[in-house]
C-alpha cells in the first residue's frame, strides 16, 4: 500500500461508532433547524461526506438518500429535495474519494468545497422550480461554512480510529 | 485498498454490486419522480407518515434542548415579570368580561333572528388545544409542527386559531404530529370581510412583502379601504368560522395606472404563539349547484338566482 510519508495507520471503524455519529448529526441539524437562520451549516451532510470519503464500502448513496428523505420529512419541504441534494453530494464525494485521501484535513477542506456549492446549487435550483423563489443571500455562506466545519469534525470523526493498535494500561497513550 | 483509510476487509470480487454512477443516476430519478409525485399528485403521504412514525423519537430528542432552557428560564426568570404578566392578564380578562357576558345574549338573538329570517344557524364545531412543537426549518415555507395527530382526532384542513385571530390550516396530519401552514405562507389563501364596510376579499400570504406579510388580491382601486380595518372571516369557505380576526390593514397602494390596489395587512395572530386551538371543520355545507344548470342559465338568470355566498349573512365583529 501507498501512503504519504509520515501518516498513521489507523484503526478499522466500528460500524456502531458510523451509525451512531449519524444518528447524533441527523438530532444535531433537527437541534439546528429550530434557530431560524438561514445560513446555518448541515452538520448531517459533512459526516455523510466524510464517512463517504473514508468508508466508501459501509456508507454509500443508498443510505444518503434515506437520510435525505427523513430530512425532508422533518422539514416539511418536497420530499425528495434533500435527498436529490445528499444523492449529488455523496456521488461527487464518491467519485473524488481517492484523490481526496491523499491531502491532510486542512486541505480536504479546499477540495471538498466544489462538492458542498454543487449540492447547494441542486437544491437552490429545485426551490426555484417548485417554490418559484430565490434563495436568500445569506445561503450563499452555507457551503464556504460547511467547508471551514470540515476539518473540525472530520478530526472530530477520526480521533476514535487514532488510538493504539494494542491498549497498554501502563502507557495508556 | 483505499489509501490511509481503516478498510480492512477486502473488496468482493465479483459480487461489486451496483457502480456509484448507476447508483446516483438511479437515486437520482428516484427522489426526481418522489418529487413530482409529492408536488404535483400529493400521492407521498404514506411514505411521509411512515418516515415521521420513525423520526418521532430523534424529533423528541431534538427539542429536549429547547425544552430545558424554558425550564431553566422559567425557573430563574423574575418573580417580577410573572406578576406583571399576571396583573395584565387580569386586566385584560375585565376588559374582557362585558363584552363576553353580552356575547351570550347576542347569540341567542342572532340564532333566534335567524331562525325567524330562516337563515342557516351557525354550527360551532368541536375544537381541540395543541401546542407548538417547532417551526419547520425549510426557510421558503411559513409552517409549524404541533403535537396532536390523527390519532387524536385532528382532521387535515382544520382552522387553526390563537387567543388574538387566526394563525393558519392544517395541511399535513401525521400520526402522532400535525403540520400547520401559517396564514403568511405563500401557498396559503383565506377568504375575509372587511368588517367595517363589508366587503368581501381574498387575502394570501407574501412573507417577502415590505407592507405586511398579507397581501389582498384583486383590490378594485375605487374601494373603499382604509389603514386599520379590520378584517375578519367571511365563512363562505366552510372552513373557517365566520368571524374571526385575521388581520388589520397596514398599508395601501392606490396607482392612477393600475386597476387594482395593492394592499397589505398585518396579522393580528400573536407572533410565535405557543398555544394553538384546531377548530374542526363542521360538514354542514350546502351541496354545489349543479354546473350544467348554471351553465346553461347563466346569461338569462344572472341577477335573479341567489349564489350560495349570499345565504351566509354574516360575519363583522360580534
Amino acid at each position: 500500500m501507498i501512503m504519504p510519508a509520515g501518516r498513521h495507520l489507523l484503526l478499522p471503524a466500528n460500524p456502531r461508532f458510523i451509525g451512531l455519529t449519524l444518528v447524533l448529526a441527523l438530532v444535531l441539524h433537527m437541534l439546528l433547524g429550530l434557530w431560524d437562520q438561514h445560513w446555518v451549516p448541515d452538520v448531517l451532510a459533512i459526516t455523510l461526506v466524510f464517512w463517504v470519503v473514508h468508508q466508501p464500502r459501509r456508507v454509500g448513496l443508498v443510505l444518503a438518500f434515506v437520510m435525505g428523505l427523513m430530512v425532508d420529512v422533518h422539514e416539511s419541504a418536497l420530499l425528495g429535495q434533500n435527498a436529490l441534494s445528499y444523492v449529488v453530494l455523496c456521488g461527487l464525494a464518491a467519485a473524488s474519494q481517492r484523490r481526496m485521501l491523499w491531502f491532510p484535513l486542512g486541505e480536504q477542506a479546499l477540495q471538498i468545497l466544489p462538492l458542498f456549492i454543487a449540492a447547494s446549487l441542486v437544491e437552490w435550483l429545485t426551490r426555484l422550480l417548485t417554490h418559484d423563489t430565490w434563495p436568500s443571500w445569506s445561503m450563499l455562506l452555507v457551503p464556504l461554512l460547511q467547508a471551514g466545519l470540515w476539518p473540525l469534525i472530520g478530526a472530530l470523526l477520526l480521533a476514535p480510529q487514532r488510538r493504539a493498535f494494542e491498549r497498554d494500561d501502563i502507557r495508556p497513550l | 485498498m483505499a489509501l490511509d483509510t481503516f478498510e480492512r476487509s477486502a473488496p468482493p470480487i465479483f459480487r461489486q454490486g451496483l457502480s456509484t454512477t448507476t447508483k446516483l443516476v438511479l437515486l437520482s430519478l428516484l427522489s426526481l419522480v418522489l418529487m413530482a409525485a409529492d408536488h404535483r399528485l400529493q400521492i407521498s403521504q404514506p411514505l411521509r407518515a411512515g418516515v415521521a412514525v420513525a423520526l418521532s423519537p430523534l424529533q423528541w430528542l431534538s427539542l429536549q434542548p429547547g425544552r430545558l432552557w424554558g425550564v431553566i428560564d422559567n425557573y430563574l426568570g423574575n418573580v417580577e415579570s410573572a406578576r406583571d404578566a399576571a396583573l395584565s392578564f387580569e386586566t385584560k380578562t375585565i376588559a374582557q368580561a362585558q363584552r363576553l357576558q353580552q356575547v351570550e345574549q347576542l347569540r341567542q338573538e342572532n340564532d333566534s333572528l335567524r331562525q325567524l329570517l330562516e337563515l342557516r344557524t351557525n354550527v360551532g364545531g368541536p375544537s381541540k388545544a395543541v401546542e407548538v412543537l417547532y417551526d419547520t426549518a425549510d426557510p421558503y415555507t411559513r409552517r409549524v409542527v404541533v403535537d396532536r395527530g390523527h390519532l387524536m382526532g385532528i382532521i387535515t384542513g382544520s382552522a387553526v386559531i390563537d387567543a388574538a385571530g387566526v394563525v393558519g390550516q392544517v395541511t399535513r396530519v401525521y400520526p402522532l404530529v400535525s403540520e400547520v401552514t401559517l396564514l403568511t405562507d405563500r401557498q396559503q389563501s383565506i377568504p375575509v370581510i372587511n368588517a367595517r364596510t363589508g366587503a368581501r376579499h381574498v387575502v394570501n400570504g407574501n412573507p417577502m412583502a415590505a407592507g405586511g406579510p398579507l397581501e389582498l388580491k384583486f383590490v378594485p382601486s375605487g374601494t373603499d379601504m382604509q389603514k386599520g380595518d379590520l378584517l375578519t372571516t367571511s365563512g363562505i369557505d366552510g372552513i373557517y368560522p365566520a368571524g374571526l380576526h385575521v388581520g388589520r390593514i397596514s398599508q395601501i397602494d392606490r396607482r392612477v395606472d393600475a386597476s387594482f390596489a395593492t394592499v397589505h395587512a398585518e396579522p393580528t395572530a400573536i407572533k410565535r404563539g405557543r398555544h394553538l386551538l384546531v377548530l374542526l371543520p363542521v360538514k354542514d355545507w350546502p351541496a354545489r349547484p349543479v354546473a350544467e344548470q348554471t351553465q346553461t342559465t347563466q346569461p338569462k338568470k344572472k341577477s335573479t338566482q341567489p349564489s350560495p355566498q349570499g345565504l351566509n349573512v354574516t360575519g363583522g365583529t360580534p
